[in-house]
């Protein structure tokens, strides 16, 4: 099956690459410290009521580190494909363009969920270390991990379909983090002076209000339908882009 | 193997090739030849599927292009014009990858990675990132991936474009060899590549395909298939007009005057005029120093049937 090749050859190119590395350190330093930070802050004012997980993902440090890596990660999916010519020797081997796109894109969520590892350790570091015991909330943390796997999944389809758009890696960036900021921002209109249904209907899609509801460990099957159904919708649309790209040229 | 009928391309109002018609033959080796810009490259672009053809038919392999694609390219073995490859692998690396990605079966990718490591002279560099190669390994490590799964057919844009001489013979020794169990349709500017490793030739221009023969054959078509060199004691235009009066000689050019006038003389074609020349010139009692057949070139050829 040429999809697991070509997912080999996808996930494996994150690890060879210098950048990759860069991303990796940058995001585990920056979690750690700002895990850190919150820690100590609760230590000393003896706040009881958050965990310190939930008070890490809960703020704007968090959501600039999600927003900023995935670009960063699928910005060349394409692009140097089509840079580097090579897009014409993978698909005049013997694959179908789904089998590209869904390559491309599980190679850059394996990468993605890699960069989150850290701050699974950290929790864990914490449990192991402190005194008195601070024990891991297996339920709120789960649910905690599953929202950011569930954003990442659509932002890195986001990711993946700017980068068919264009053979230039920093304009492919750019375009991906417009448009990732651009759903983000749905999640500050409640704040405005809205009321009634429609502050109902956008509080759904509001990635803020999903990540309280999931870090207090409440699960919520809305978010799920929604991030995998316009995760579905944006890989569809970059097999149908490539397709068109390969036949007009 | 490949079947074309009224193959045309455009791109945005710009036609690149027009009403293509050729096939070639199991076993073959059929050289593209035609000046920059005549279509070559997107002709193969086309015969391996990754481009469809705006109009026209094409067969490759008994399947069409367009709707069969995935038949296509499992038959094909492709080296696109300026070898693409991923320049952050290792060769050896790279070529499992590409022969994994072929369908080549488990049991024998090891085999096959070596027999195309062998056959293109790579074993020294199996270790190295293509990144860092010289033109002359990439242009190997492109082929050593078009034949990898052992295609019926392989379709070579300007494999030699960029190679030094020996590195050009090499690859021309290869072609020739590959040819004994492959199809093969290569294009090149190249003249003297097409000459030795070519069954037969297609020579394109503007989009049209303006001969289709062995290069033996065209040769010949270009003037009769050659010209006579004469140097004669006699006045210049005296000999001319004399010797244009001989049958078959269709053209008498005097390219150095003087107490020795030298002549070229092209005949009809597949006519052989020297015994002709020569009783002329025992007849008029000029002394002769010089008569040499020139073979046309497929140079010759080429320029004659592209010129505008």
């Amino acid at each position: 099956m040429a999809f697991w090749t070509l997912y080999r050859r996808e996930a494996g190119s994150y690890f060879i690459s210098p950048v990759a590395y860069v991303v990796f350190f940058a995001t585990a330093i920056g979690i750690g410290s700002y895990f850190n930070f919150v820690f100590n802050y609760f230590n000393d004012f003896g706040i009881r009521q958050y965990t310190v997980l939930q008070a890490c993902v809960n703020t704007f440090f968090f959501w600039l580190t999600l927003m900023v890596q995935v670009p960063i990660i699928t910005m060349r999916v394409f692009s140097e494909e089509f840079k580097m010519g090579t897009i014409e020797m993978l698909l005049t081997a013997p694959v179908e363009e789904w089998e590209v796109v869904l390559s491309k894109f599980f190679g850059a969520l394996t990468f993605f969920v890699t960069l989150w590892i850290p701050l699974l350790f950290n929790l864990v570091l914490l449990s192991t270390f402190s005194n008195p015991h601070v024990p891991i909330f297996w339920k709120p943390t789960g649910n905690t991990f599953l929202l950011v796997l569930l954003i990442g999944t659509f932002y890195v389809s986001i990711g993946v379909f700017t980068s068919v758009l264009t053979k230039n890696q920093i304009i492919a960036a750019i375009l991906s983090f417009a448009l990732i900021f651009l759903t983000f921002s749905i999640s500050f209109i409640p704040f405005l002076n809205v009321t009634g249904n429609v502050r109902d209907l956008l509080g759904y899609f509001s990635a803020l209000e999903q990540m309280d509801t999931f870090s207090k460990g409440v699960f919520d099957s809305r978010p799920v339908i929604f991030y995998l159904s316009a995760t579905v919708f944006l890989l569809l649309l970059t097999q149908r882009l490539l397709e068109a790209r390969r036949l007009k040229s | 193997m490949i079947e074309v009928q009224n193959l045309s391309k455009s791109y945005s109002g710009f036609r690149a090739v027009q009403n293509l018609n050729f096939h070639v033959n199991r076993g073959e080796i059929v050289g593209f030849l035609g000046p920059n810009g005549a279509g070559k490259s997107t002709t193969m672009k086309i015969l391996a599927g990754y481009q469809p053809p705006t109009d026209g038919q094409v067969n490759v392999a008994g399947f069409d292009v367009v709707s069969q694609s995935l038949d296509v390219r499992r038959h094909i073995g492709y080296m696109p014009e300026n070898v693409p490859l991923y320049n952050d692998m290792r060769v050896d690396e790279f070529l499992r990858f590409r022969a994994r990605l072929k369908n080549v079966p488990k049991a024998k990718l090891k085999e096959r990675v070596e027999t195309v490591k062998q056959l293109c002279s790579l074993k020294d560099v199996e270790r190295k990132i293509i990144g860092t190669l010289s033109k002359g390994y990439r242009q190997r490590v492109g082929l050593a991936d078009a034949m990898v799964h052992d295609p019926d057919l392989l379709i070579l844009d300007e494999p030699t474009i960029g190679l030094d001489p020996h590195q050009i013979r090499a690859v021309r020794e290869l072609i020739k060899d590959l040819g004994k169990k492959h199809t093969i349709i290569l294009s090149t500017h190249i003249l003297s590549e097409v000459e030795m490793t070519c069954n037969r030739v297609l020579i394109i221009n503007h989009g049209r395909i303006e001969a289709s023969d062995t290069p033996a054959n065209l040769t010949k078509l270009v003037r009769g298939g050659g010209s006579l060199r004469l140097e004669i004691k006699a006045p210049a235009a005296d000999a001319k007009t004399k010797l244009a009066a001989v049958p078959d000689i269709e053209e008498v050019e005097v390219t150095a005057e003087g107490e020795w006038a030298q002549l070229r003389i092209f005949s009809k074609p597949g006519a052989d005029i020297r015994d002709n020349v020569y009783q002329l010139v025992k007849k008029e009692g000029w002394d002769l120093r010089e008569m040499a057949r020139e073979r046309a070139t497929l140079e010759e050829a080429f320029v004659e049937l592209t010129q505008d």
